[in-house]
């Protein structure tokens, strides 16, 4: 970290009190001058989104030979084949019609699929699963710290205030930890208001940065630093204009946006190496519907996001990006009384990148006869989720000691990415 | 002293002390034998006035903390306990707000649902559904005209009003432990307003299960939101119907029915489908019962199973929502007769207001809960039961204390703390006054680690900026509520039932902190509209000899009981910049040249001052106290660190 404070210092822009014009604008300069004089070494970028509320896996990727199922879910099974909704991956599992926009990525080998996938704590509380999926410590309540904080602190790269950034309005579990994260819930807000005061600004932001340097309190003055030096690095980036490339289109949803978003710090080569944004919506209790409803909508959304950002990023960028989704369980074999699932154990999760092994569905999903399941009720769990985070952070971060991102693992990879 | 605060403070009303021989849910406390050991942990009184005011209420306003030593500390905060301050200026200030009185049953009539509203406009207008379908008739205006033809509302103003009457109680209420309290609860069984099926009740809610039992009972007030339709339809068990029910036990049979009718397409055949889906969409849900033993009672680590949860699920079947609440609704005298019938009330029916024990969409089996035995028939108790089996059992003792402890005295509260808190709660029947005072008497309370070691939320942080501001009106509170959004909290819309995480990581982050930077600017320029406040008045209209001195005297004044030194120094340069006359009169210049439309009313608008008279005003001898380098001082004052705490 003083690595870097010692750079920013040296780029100028931290005597930001004495005049706005003169600091560099560096970032538009190493947008503009991407080839030449990059600022910041190219990285590899991980995208997480963690889908909240615990997506039904057995919904999204159906195994739709599967007469258990079927006879479970009288109401929200689907058929896969001609004339039928779900999309025929391999034959034996179906891809939920609203993912559609994934089939394309899913046939190149850019997208892989996991199922069975959860965590080994068998907890089947929102919170509790969430907390440990995010801190990577799923027998432990007293971790501190998110697995993508941690994974930071390996890399070591310490060079922007952008390295790990959530596009969220507060920072998830995942991004809690001693290193520096920042969470940003509009790029185009970051800045100090006080525009109508245009005399005294520099002055007005010097102050609140000596006063917040010289506070008590820990957290507030760890946190200003990152505020104001990110503050610094977007305030000649034009966030506001922002046009997708290659014909992308977003949908205008929060999600949308904050992918869009992730897109733009990409391209705008600030140091960005962990992203991570969230999507709610996926406790489908009540009326969780078939090709309409709320599972659908939600997976519109999903698969129409993330599509939209890997569009954007275009060919070369796509080389250095993975995204990941996760979910924190998975829900019951049998729908409820009400129309929908409830909470269970395994689901599945979505890999996209070029160095996925991709066009797979990994995992292992036996049949959902009663004997089969968790508690007699649950798809079980078969790949635990840190098989498939730390393959990822392994292949695509270089992360190779996974014992700081995950403590308690010593199991081995599943083959998610390409060796 | 008190007759000047009087003169100063129009709304912050002395309280009229009437608190002898105080009783407290049978718990008789002995005003006397109340004592604050702050000395001990080495505080002034001013200091621990302070410290009193920034837990327990949503921030000082101006010269209160002299009032509370005048008053006396342990005196005050008996009275806020009693909660029965007189309130007649906030409801003055809510007088207009409709639907804060409303019954849910009125609500739901005034206003209905977008679903409803279609419905009604459609038979009315005689508009067919292929004429929406097509789109030869606007949904949306269909609606709209259909809803301003009777005078309905949206639910949008529904849940502005609920919105703003939560931002004017917080900042004008008397009673500011009672709505520290509310609020604390609110998070604690929280529902999120996302949805209006709902959301619809969360006005009652607030008002009638949480503001009116914060102060009491813990039982009772577990009991008053379990039985709410906010909570019974936010967390499913509304629609949870037992397997052993009456209900529930043809369930299989009704599949079967189902499928038989599927391949009959008649209009007839439909319509029963339709119908027996309906029957079908019923069934045990767990939601309910899960969250009220992790999240309302035991906590996660209560010492509960799996099973525990299906049980639970179980006792509460039949714990649902009166069926027709509306008074006008066709079938409400036909419901009403049936479930108020002697027979009915024989048999276990149990119909309080909008709650209903439906008998027959109860499991009335045998079931076990943490080791307890509820024996088969025990229909409506046996939920009254497993309420008390779960408000008195030592977890939840430990884990209400905890939460109470984080809240009020400090993220990572210590064990001994929580310990005697706890075996209050067990003690005292889970009477949560006696819990707070045992906190508020334990040296834990007035540890200097505790004090100023809570960083406000945002709403807190608006709130008090709003009380030390003196504001006498607020116009826009949806304006406010934006910008408490924006630093990270959009009240009322968590949607997790888990309510807000209680601590500083979460409200502080980088973009955060940025947003309650640029809300204290915001604030004192006039850029959140509709606020009324006099920054004169503040300092009793005395002008300062010098801008130093004003800086001095408004962190003072905004600051009361801080170490302001740091922040003195810091802000210094901000006056003594040399060209800073230039710079002002130039901004002057351009400000002049600025529409003034935003200003809306703040006494403060006019920049004069600056603009005849420039060379005093960089003198500081004249008219400092209106200028705009007044307001950015304030501005910057109120986005400080030390004003992040609390």
């Amino acid at each position: 970290m003083s690595t870097r404070r010692a750079f920013l210092k040296g780029a100028g822009i931290a005597i930001f009190g004495i005049s706005i014009g003169g600091v560099p604008n560096f970032v538009a300069r190493a947008a503009n001058n991407l080839k030449q004089n990059r600022l910041y070494k190219k990285k590899k970028v991980l995208v997480c989104i963690f889908q909240r509320g615990a997506m039904d896996g057995l919904m999204a990727v159906t195994p739709f030979e599967d007469a258990y199922l079927k006879s479970a879910r009288p109401t929200l099974f689907m058929e896969a084949g001609r004339e039928n909704p779900l999309i025929d991956l391999d034959g034996r599992f179906g891809l939920h019609p609203a993912f559609k926009s994934f089939e394309p990525l899913f046939k190149e080998k850019r997208i892989a699929i996991v199922h069975g996938i959860g965590s080994p704590n068998n907890t089947r509380s929102h919170f509790d699963a969430q907390d440990y999926m995010e801190s990577g410590t799923p027998f432990n309540k007293g971790t501190s710290s998110g697995w993508l904080n941690r994974a930071i602190g390996v890399m070591g790269h310490d060079a922007s205030p952008f390295t790990a950034v959530s596009l969220t309005s507060s920072l998830p579990k995942s991004l809690y930890g001693t290193n520096q994260t920042m969470a940003i819930s509009n790029l185009n807000d970051f800045a100090l208001q006080v525009k109508d005061n245009r005399f005294n600004q520099g002055l007005v932001a010097g102050s609140f940065e000596d006063l917040y340097d010289e506070t008590t309190s820990s957290l507030l003055k760890e946190t200003s630093k990152e505020s104001f030096d990110a503050m610094k690095m977007l305030q000649h980036a034009d966030v506001k204009n922002y046009k997708p490339s290659y014909g992308a289109e977003y949908p205008k949803t929060p999600l949308g946006k904050a992918m869009q978003q992730i897109a733009q710090l990409i391209k705008m080569d600030v140091g960005l190496e962990i992203a991570f944004t969230e999507h709610s919506g996926w406790d489908t209790h009540v009326g969780q519907g078939t090709l309409q409803g709320t599972f659908a909508r939600s997976a519109t959304d999903l698969s129409n996001s993330i599509t939209a950002f890997w569009t954007d990023l275009g060919g070369d960028l796509q080389d250095d990006v993975t995204l990941m989704t996760m979910t924190e369980f998975g829900r019951t074999v049998k729908q409820n009384g009400t129309g929908g699932t409830d909470h269970g154990r395994a689901s599945c999760n979505f890999i996209l990148g070029n160095d996925v092994n991709g066009g797979k569905v990994h995992g292992l999903v036996k049949t959902l006869a009663t004997e089969n399941l968790e508690d007699g009720r649950d798809q079980p769990v078969t790949t635990d989720f840190r098989a498939v985070f730390s393959e990822v952070a392994d292949k695509h971060l270089l992360i190779r000691d996974n014992q700081i991102l995950f403590p308690d693992w010593k199991g081995i990879s599943i083959g998610v990415m390409k060796s | 002293m008190t007759k000047n605060i009087k003169k100063k403070l129009p709304l912050f009303i002395l309280p009229v002390l009437v608190i002898a021989g105080m009783s407290f849910s049978g718990n008789r406390i002995n005003e006397s034998s109340i004592k604050f050991p702050y000395e001990q942990a080495g505080l002034t009184e001013s200091e621990a006035a302070a410290h009193l005011i920034n837990r327990f209420t949503f921030g000082p306003t101006p010269n209160e903390v002299d009032k509370v030593v005048h008053e006396g500390l342990e005196k005050w905060f008996l009275q806020q306990l009693s909660a029965n301050m007189n309130d007649d200026a906030l409801n003055e200030k809510l007088k207009d707000y409709d639907a804060l009185n409303m019954s849910n049953a009125e609500i739901l009539q005034k206003y209905p649902s977008n679903a409803e509203i279609l419905k009604l406009a459609m038979e009315e207008e005689k508009i067919n559904k292929e004429a929406i379908a097509d789109g030869s008739r606007d949904k949306k205006e269909v609606m709209n005209d259909y809803r301003k033809k009777h005078g309905f509302g949206t639910y949008k103003q529904l849940y502005d009003q609920l919105i703003s009457q939560k931002i004017l109680r917080a900042t004008y209420s008397q009673n500011q432990l009672q709505e520290v309290m509310t609020d604390f609860w609110f998070n604690h069984f929280n529902i999120s307003i996302a949805k209006s099926s709902y959301g619809m009740f969360a006005i009652s809610y607030e008002r009638d299960a949480l503001r009116k039992n914060c102060l009491s009972n813990f039982e009772q007030l577990l009991i008053s939101t379990a039985k709410s339709p906010a909570m019974l339809q936010y967390l499913d068990n509304a629609r949870s119907t037992g397997k052993n029910s009456r209900l529930g036990d043809t369930q299989e049979q009704t599949e079967r029915k189902i499928e038989m009718l599927k391949n009959d397409t008649s209009a007839a055949a439909r319509n029963k489908q339709e119908k027996l889906e309906k029957k079908l969409n019923s069934g045990l849900n767990e939601n309910y019962a899960r969250e009220l033993m992790e999240l309302h009672t035991l906590g996660v680590d209560g010492g509960y199973t799996q099973k525990d949860v299906t049980e639970v699920a179980r006792v509460l079947t039949g714990w649902t929502v009166f069926p027709a609440l509306r008074e006008d609704d066709p079938a409400r005298a036909k419901k009403l007769a049936l479930f108020d019938s002697e027979k009915s009330k024989r048999m276990g029916f149990v119909h309080e207001g909008d709650f209903l024990f439906a008998l027959n969409r109860h499991d009335d089996e045998e079931k076990t809960i943490l080791g307890k035995k509820f024996p088969a028939g025990g229909g409506y108790d046996e939920g009254l039961q497993l309420f008390h089996l779960l408000a008195t059992h030592p977890s939840t003792a430990k884990f209400i204390s905890k939460k109470l402890a984080i809240h009020f005295v400090s993220d990572n509260p210590p064990q001994s703390l929580i310990d005697k808190m706890a075996k209050t709660f067990l003690d005292k029947n889970g009477d949560i006054k006696q819990v707070l005072l045992t906190m508020v008497q334990s040296p834990e309370f007035w540890s200097k680690d505790a004090v100023r070691e809570k960083i406000k939320s945002p709403f807190e942080l608006a709130i008090s900026t709003m009380r030390i501001l003196n504001t006498s009106s607020i116009s826009r509170p949806d304006v406010l509520n934006n910008w408490i959004t924006k630093m990270g909290q959009r009240i009322y819309f968590y949607q997790a039932p888990t309510g807000f995480p209680d601590n500083a990581q979460y409200w502080i982050n980088t973009s955060s902190l940025l947003n309650r930077i640029n809300f204290g600017l915001a604030v004192t320029s006039n850029k959140i509209p509709g606020l009324n406040y006099d920054l004169a008045a503040l300092n009793d209209y005395k002008e300062p000899e010098s801008a130093e001195k004003a800086l001095e005297v408004y962190c003072k004044l905004l600051l009361p009981e801080r170490n302001t030194e740091s922040t003195i120094k810091r802000l210094t340069p901000l006056l003594n910049d040399p060209n800073l006359e230039s710079k002002i009169d130039k901004a002057s210049k351009e400000n002049a040249k600025k529409d003034d439309s935003t200003d809306d009313g703040d006494v403060m608008a006019s920049d004069t001052p600056i603009k005849s008279n420039k060379k005093n005003n960089y003198s500081g001898s004249l008219n400092f106290s209106n200028s705009s380098s007044l307001k950015q001082v304030v501005g910057i004052i109120l986005g400080s660190p030390e004003f992040q705490r609390r």
